[in-house]
């Protein structure tokens, strides 16, 4: 096991490290910027050190500065929580260079996953299915044709290049095809410099889940089961559950089992996630891996009583990860409201400033991992994430309940919070029947949605 | 910003502030002195002190600004205040209010002297609430606030000086529009100081004074004014963390800083 270990994070999941890190018996050292200075993981820490100035790219995303702290504290290890460097392959390069360990998976394990085609490709070959997509680049209109029929419409056109919408278009009959096209090749060159499209099947009203699995260094991994993360606002996830309402046992197991055998075949190490879209008929396809510990964890950790940031850290420490899939059961459900610092009234503008009096919501089942206080300033320089609720029942039906009743005794004034769309989704009846898709919010606007849930 | 923003800045912990702030805070910066005393001297103790936040502290704010010195030293009976001049760039933070000195923090030896913040709204922060406690004095909760920058409570066990306390608050409120005083660390990484790192050297604004190196990449300790060095505050070889306060300078007010 490690002797110290560089929190290289900030908020709750710094404080969520820290916790894991003291239940392993490890010393822990907190890295902050300057904006974090009054924070909690900072007040609670063992020892903590200042790396730089407000301005990430010179604090938490400058992999120097967090290297050199490491070093100067004596730390053995970094954690990088998530986002900031988490999934930077360099980054655990450098760190291991420096005879320190980074805790995900080690270098070569996240180079051979680090590009999303090629981890589509490679997973995609140990079994596990993938969206259907045209064979290449789209050559001529004959060819884009072709390659339309064959994975039938609607298809979505893509660039080779880039992100952002830019040169994206869905199409649903061959009439529309060729225009598309050549509106998306000009979008493409312009935006990108590059033209290549190709196509991909666009799947209607599609469902986001995704299996958590945890492989040690031996090869020994198991899933934790999935987790629904379809409640999403433009791409980003505020509420999450496990078990995924979209599935039958029979399919979730399926889908769980199949996933960890394609990682295991492929040699993963350490905890991670596979996302997955499942379009309206129950078929899942493979998008991405996420080779770091996710926000939603604790979802996982309710439902398993599996700790897995410890785990995380045991893994990397080169430990057996001394439980088998026997051993995993997945009892009730569990779900998971992000508590964000933005206005869902007004296009969920972010908001920063001074928390005036905090209350955390408890009982049964009910879990808050946050870094707030009264009087905590929230700065404005990073994300807006407060803290995550999780609710816990034998079932749905009861998490749901115990979900309003938390999320009605929670205080967070002086802030605008986004609480009010987890009540009108545990309030909107295509959410309580576990209907929802990744449009519920976009399709009608959160304003909107927040209406209909006060008329109710 | 509101004054009172201290006090529930702090997170709940277990050692909260004792109950009567009137009776424990002030004891929590100053000399630890024999005890039970009876209630005659601690009366008389609680006079002096608000003697000083009352009417010598603002006094000698009012003062240094406007004196070509670093530091004052002025005594009251048993008690002292020290103000000094202030340090780079803006106030002295606080230390966290939580800094404990059994704390392996780099630099750790140097309680008191918090790492120096280049963001100016502390300082307007720190004056604010020092002002008011010192025109505040009469009664109430004494020199509560009075702490370096932020944590009222900052003064550790190893440093319980009425002088500790002042002296981040007399840097702040005398920074006005005056100069910076302390180079701060540009970084995480190991201080080696440079030659111009000597008491008594004359520096202008900019020199090197030394580095701190940073996996191998040394990273610049600069004169922040023109001025004099004062003295050297970290050891060579220290591991020190950004903003941490490294060579203390005396500008040469009005002359060729100007």
């Amino acid at each position: 096991m490690f002797r110290k270990i560089l929190i290289a994070n900030r908020g709750e999941i710094a404080l969520r490290i820290l916790r894991a890190c003291r239940t392993l018996g490890v010393q822990a050292v907190v890295a902050y910027s300057e904006a974090d200075r009054d924070s909690l993981p900072v007040q609670l820490a063992d020892e903590a050190i200042c790396i730089g100035p407000a301005d990430a790219r010179r604090s938490y995303l400058s992999a120097p500065a967090v290297i050199s702290a490491a070093i100067v504290t004596g730390c053995d290890a970094i954690h990088p929580g998530y986002g900031f460097l988490s999934e930077d392959e360099t980054f655990a390069e450098v760190v291991g260079a420096h005879d320190l360990t980074f805790i995900g998976p080690p270098p070569p394990v996240l180079d051979r996953f680090a590009s999303k085609e090629g981890t589509r490709r490679l997973l995609g070959s140990y079994g596990l299915p993938t969206i259907p997509g045209s064979d290449g680049m789209l050559r001529d209109d004959e060819h884009a044709l072709a390659e339309a029929a064959r994975i039938g419409y609607p298809v979505l056109i893509k660039p080779s290049a880039g992100g952002g919408g830019k040169g994206m278009r869905m199409v649903r009959t061959p009439r529309e095809l060729d225009s598309a096209i050549k509106v998306c090749r000009s979008e493409a060159r312009s935006a990108f410099g590059d033209d290549s499209l190709y196509l991909e099947k666009w799947l209607e009203d599609n469902r986001h889940v995704e299996v958590q699995v945890a492989v040690d260094r031996y090869g020994h991994g198991v899933h934790l089961g999935e987790r629904d993360c379809s409640v999403q606002r433009r791409h980003q996830k505020i509420l999450e559950e496990a078990p995924t309402p979209a599935l039958s046992p029979a399919a979730r197991a399926d889908l769980s089992e199949r996933a960890i055998r394609a990682v295991v075949a492929a040699g993963y190490e350490n905890v991670g996630t596979l996302e997955f879209l499942v379009d309206g008929a129950g078929d899942f396809y493979f998008i991405e891996i996420n080779c770091r510990i996710q926000v939603e964890h604790p979802v996982t950790e309710m439902l398993t009583g599996i700790d897995l940031v410890a785990t995380q850290i045991r893994i990397a420490a080169g430990e057996p990860l001394g439980f088998s899939q026997a051993d995993v059961q997945l009892r009730g459900h569990a779900m998971e409201f992000r508590i964000n610092a933005e206005d869902p009234a007004h296009e969920f503008r972010p908001g920063a400033g001074v928390v005036e009096a905090f209350h955390m919501p408890g009982g049964p089942g009910i879990r808050m991992d946050t870094h707030l206080y009264p009087g905590y300033e929230v700065p404005p320089f990073y994300d807006s994430l407060l803290g995550k609720l999780i609710v816990w029942g034998p079932d749905r039906a009861t998490a749901i309940q115990r979900g309003r009743a938390a999320l009605d005794e929670l205080v967070v004034d002086g802030l605008t919070t986004n609480v009010e769309i987890h009540k009108a989704l545990l309030a909107n009846q295509t959410f309580l029947d576990g209907r929802m898709t990744t449009n519920l919010l976009d399709r009608i606007g959160s304003a909107a949605f927040l209406a209909a849930a006060a008329r109710t | 910003m509101p004054d009172d923003r201290d006090a529930p800045r702090r997170p709940p912990r277990g050692d909260a502030r004792p109950d009567d702030p009137g009776e424990a805070r002030p004891d929590a910066a100053v000399d630890a002195r024999p005890d039970p005393r009876g209630d005659a001297a601690r009366a008389a103790d609680h006079a002096g002190i608000d003697r000083l936040a009352g009417t010598l502290v603002p006094a000698l704010i009012a003062k240094l600004g406007t004196l070509n010195v670093g530091e004052l030293e002025v005594r009251e009976g048993d008690w002292k205040v020290r103000l000094r001049r202030p340090p780079g760039g803006g106030a002295s933070y606080g230390r966290r209010a939580t800094d404990r000195p059994s704390r392996a923090h780099p630099g750790h030896e140097l309680h008191g002297h918090a790492p120096a913040s280049p963001e100016p709204h502390r300082s307007t922060r720190a004056i604010a609430s020092a002002t008011a406690e010192a025109t505040n004095g009469s009664g109430g909760p004494g020199l509560a606030p009075v702490g370096p920058g932020l944590g009222g409570e900052a003064a550790t066990a190893g440093d319980r000086r009425l002088g500790a306390g002042a002296l981040a608050i007399g840097g702040s409120a005398a920074s006005a529009d005056a100069q910076a005083q302390i180079a701060t660390s540009p970084a995480v990484g190991v201080f080696q100081p440079g030659s111009k790192a000597v008491a008594g050297t004359r520096v202008r604004a900019g020199d090197r004074l030394g580095v701190v190196d940073m996996l191998g990449v040394p990273q610049e300790v600069v004169a922040p004014v023109d001025g004099i060095v004062v003295g050297v505050i970290v050891d060579a070889g220290t591991a020190v963390e950004y903003g941490q306060e490294l060579v203390h300078l005396e500008s040469a007010v009005g002359a060729e800083g100007r």
